[in-house]
């Protein structure tokens, strides 16, 4: 593949063109851009990180109902079906939804929701509903979209408890995508400073650390989170937890990055500008931080982006055992400890959509992940 | 090379004892232990009878010791092959761990075969015949493999063997062999039931494998050499099979440890998730109630299993590539 485009991207040069227009000169992080923005699989993880990341910022706009909002009518209702055409068969441009009723059916003696056609709702933009916060600076009740009030719209359907698992979703991904991040800043901050101390001085530091983090290395990972999640206190409130939580995600990470942090102050530390700064007497501490934390940046966030997913993951798995994340809070990995029971699954599927969103979230990361790490070295093909 | 060994051998002891003291440490970091955990349990079903009792217990499992001095002993008596016991069970830690080790051992190694076993011809295939739909939807596959947990495979799998068999595969055998010992019928039996398992397991690695596989074949068909062999007229299985290969091979034995440690994170949330009579079940059990000298007993032993295996990756890589110098 790269033999066939190279070939493609090297035309004939027509010199007098390129002499004649001023010389156009790419920054390196032009360079970077452009190899990156040519990786289409990357595009696309990014695109839809960005989405996601939009949404869970403005997860109060684009969720139809609220976080804790239950429809106490409408437990364990199936998503709700949107129409075009009505029962007469007449076509309408823009989509509705029917009211539901709730009727016992007389075979199984269970409740279950059917549909009125004798009420349409349309799905209207920019409607008012339930009050909600964007960031904390923004108030309003205007939503996305919704239908008029008595009608409902469960894009996903409903919990057990009548609560809106789309809305649910949204929200949770408030707490699923950022724990994560936080845990890779910390784990960052540790590995970074700790590879790039150990790389610089190098001698007996260098080597009791590299014996530390060959330890942490051999950690069982998983195991490790599940003892350490299982160390927070109940009684702890939801913000606690959410940060003790992303510590215990960091743990481990840090080793791993604290070691290619490491090896690439190792090949830096002999190059030209380097000594420069060293014979200007430029203190360690400032060489250190202006001159090699600067050169290894690229690959730290190269690093980082795809440690996000194990992060991901590992929150996810921990709240889906009931020891991450705990309600009132609400992450993907919550939602899915709903959906533990085949029973359930099978009476309730779409409890098991928050899995989509885990899924697509982590392969965007890793596209993404793969193309940095493409892109940060831009000169090579 | 055998002095390499011999370091990394070395170098294996202070691991294992940090690991110990890790493991062991985290169960002393709550107020509580296991005994006044036990008495409250008890209280809250009304046998009040047992507070009076805890300092008799506490001394009976040492807990009125401190710590250091139990890690001490612990370690000096696991040296000599007495792991300590379990205070949950009242049986020695040895003995609970050897009636599941078994059903651990025979899923690892199952879901590593499979990984392996699979994993390769897969990612072969899909070099051979690079941007064929097989390939592609090879890529996919891969893609879903490394983005889904474990866990949340081993559910959709259960849902959806139950809708097709009506039977939920939940454990490793059916009821009715639980507690028998093993005969050819429960052997069978078994691998009725563990075949969801193991491919839960070994999905990940699978899927790691197969892209490593690929892209190192990839990059060995650009390579002149091959131009040369087919050239000379060489079968395209040979090519493939005897030099391509066994040239893309050195960085998957690299991966080796990698593997592991994907199959032991995957086997410890999908283990509780089925249910599986497997020694990750009991370790979140033994987690949870503070059963200390259980549950840091399997830490280390599933430490030592990721060790063992860095240190096979390596030397395999050495034996397999002698331009590979340790010093």
């Amino acid at each position: 593949m790269t033999d066939a485009r190279a070939l493609a991207d090297v035309s004939p040069i027509d010199l007098e063109a390129v002499s004649s227009r001023p010389m156009a000169v790419l920054s390196v992080r032009q360079l970077m851009w452009r190899k990156f923005r040519r990786n289409r699989l990357a595009m696309f993880g990014l695109v839809v990180l960005i989405i996601m990341y939009g949404l869970a910022a403005l997860a109060g706009f684009v969720a139809p109902y609220g976080v804790r909002q239950t429809h106490a009518e409408f437990p364990r209702t199936a998503p709700t079906v949107i129409h075009f055409v009505d029962a007469d068969g007449k076509f309408h441009w823009q989509p509705f939804v029917y009211g539901m009723t709730r009727a016992m059916d007389p075979k199984t003696f269970t409740l279950a929701s059917k549909e009125d056609t004798s009420a349409r709702y349309p799905i209207q933009l920019f409607i008012h509903g339930t009050p909600y916060n964007i960031l904390g600076v923004l108030n309003s009740d205007v939503h996305l979209f919704g239908v008029e009030a008595p009608g409902k719209l469960f894009l996903l359907g409903t919990d057990t408890t009548g609560r809106d698992l789309f809305s649910r979703i949204l929200y949770g991904s408030q707490v699923s995508l950022t724990v994560g991040l936080f845990g890779v800043v910390l784990a960052l901050v540790i590995g970074a400073s700790v590879g790039i101390v150990s790389g610089y001085y190098g001698g007996w530091l260098d080597e009791i650390v590299q014996r530390i983090i060959e330890m942490t290395l051999a950690f069982p990972q998983i195991p490790l989170w599940l003892a350490l999640a299982t160390l927070v206190p109940p009684t702890w409130s939801s913000v606690q937890v959410y940060f003790a939580i992303s510590i215990v995600l960091s743990v481990l990470t840090w080793g791993a990055l604290a070691r290619q942090v490491r090896a690439m102050v190792l090949s830096l530390k002999t190059s030209d500008f380097v000594r420069a700064a060293s014979y200007a007497n430029a203190s360690p501490v400032r060489i250190m931080y202006r001159h090699l934390l600067p050169s290894t940046l690229s690959h730290i966030l190269v690093i980082a982006t795809l440690t996000i997913p194990s992060m991901i993951i590992g929150e996810t798995a921990l709240s889906f055992l009931g020891l991450g994340i705990r309600a009132p809070m609400t992450s993907w990995g919550v939602l899915l400890n709903e959906a533990q029971s085949v029973q359930v699954i099978l009476q309730l599927p779409w409890l098991l959509s928050p899995a989509a969103f885990v899924v697509l979230t982590i392969i965007s990361f890793n596209f993404v992940g793969d193309g940095m790490r493409d892109a940060a070295d831009p000169f090579s093909r | 090379m055998i002095r390499y060994i011999g370091k990394r051998l070395a170098l294996m002891v202070p691991t294992l004892i940090l690991i110990m003291a890790v493991g062991f440490g985290i169960m002393q970091l709550p107020a509580t232990d296991f005994v006044d955990q036990y008495v409250l349990k008890q209280a809250a079903i009304g046998n009040t009878g047992m507070m009076d009792q805890a300092k008799n217990l506490k001394a009976e499992f040492g807990l009125d010791r401190p710590a250091p001095e139990r890690f001490v002993l612990w370690v000096s008596n696991f040296v000599k092959g007495d792991f300590g016991i379990s205070f949950s069970d009242l049986r020695p830690v040895g003995a609970v761990i050897m009636e599941r080790l078994p059903a651990t051992l025979a899923v690892s190694f199952l879901a590593f075969l499979l990984s392996w076993g699979v994993g390769i011809p897969l990612g072969v295939y899909s070099a051979t015949h690079q941007y064929s739909a097989g390939d592609i939807g090879l890529t996919i596959f891969a893609f879903v493999g490394v983005g889904m947990p474990d866990f949340l495979l081993a559910i959709v799998l259960l849902v959806v063997a139950f809708a097709a068999t009506g039977h939920v595969f939940l454990g490793l055998s059916s009821p009715e062999f639980v507690n028998q010992p093993w005969t050819l019928a429960k052997i069978l039996d078994f691998l009725s039931y563990a075949w969801l398992s193991v491919i839960a397991v070994a999905f990940t690695g699978t899927a790691l494998i197969m892209r490593v596989t690929r892209n190192n074949m990839l990059e060995e068909l650009g390579k002149n050499y091959v131009v040369t062999l087919r050239a000379k007229g060489l079968p395209e299985r040979v090519i493939i099979w005897k030099h391509v290969f066994r040239n893309a091979l050195h960085p998957l034995v690299s991966i080796f440890g990698q593997v592991l440690a994907f199959l032991i994170n995957g086997f410890a949330i999908t283990s509780i998730v089925l249910n599986l009579p497997t020694i990750q079940t009991i370790y979140l059990q033994a987690t949870l109630r503070q059963d200390v000298f259980l549950a840091s007993t399997i830490l280390v032993m599933i430490a030592f299993t990721v060790v063992v295996g860095n240190l096979i990756s390596d030397v395999l890589l050495a034996w397999i590539d002698p331009r590979i110098r340790y010093d």
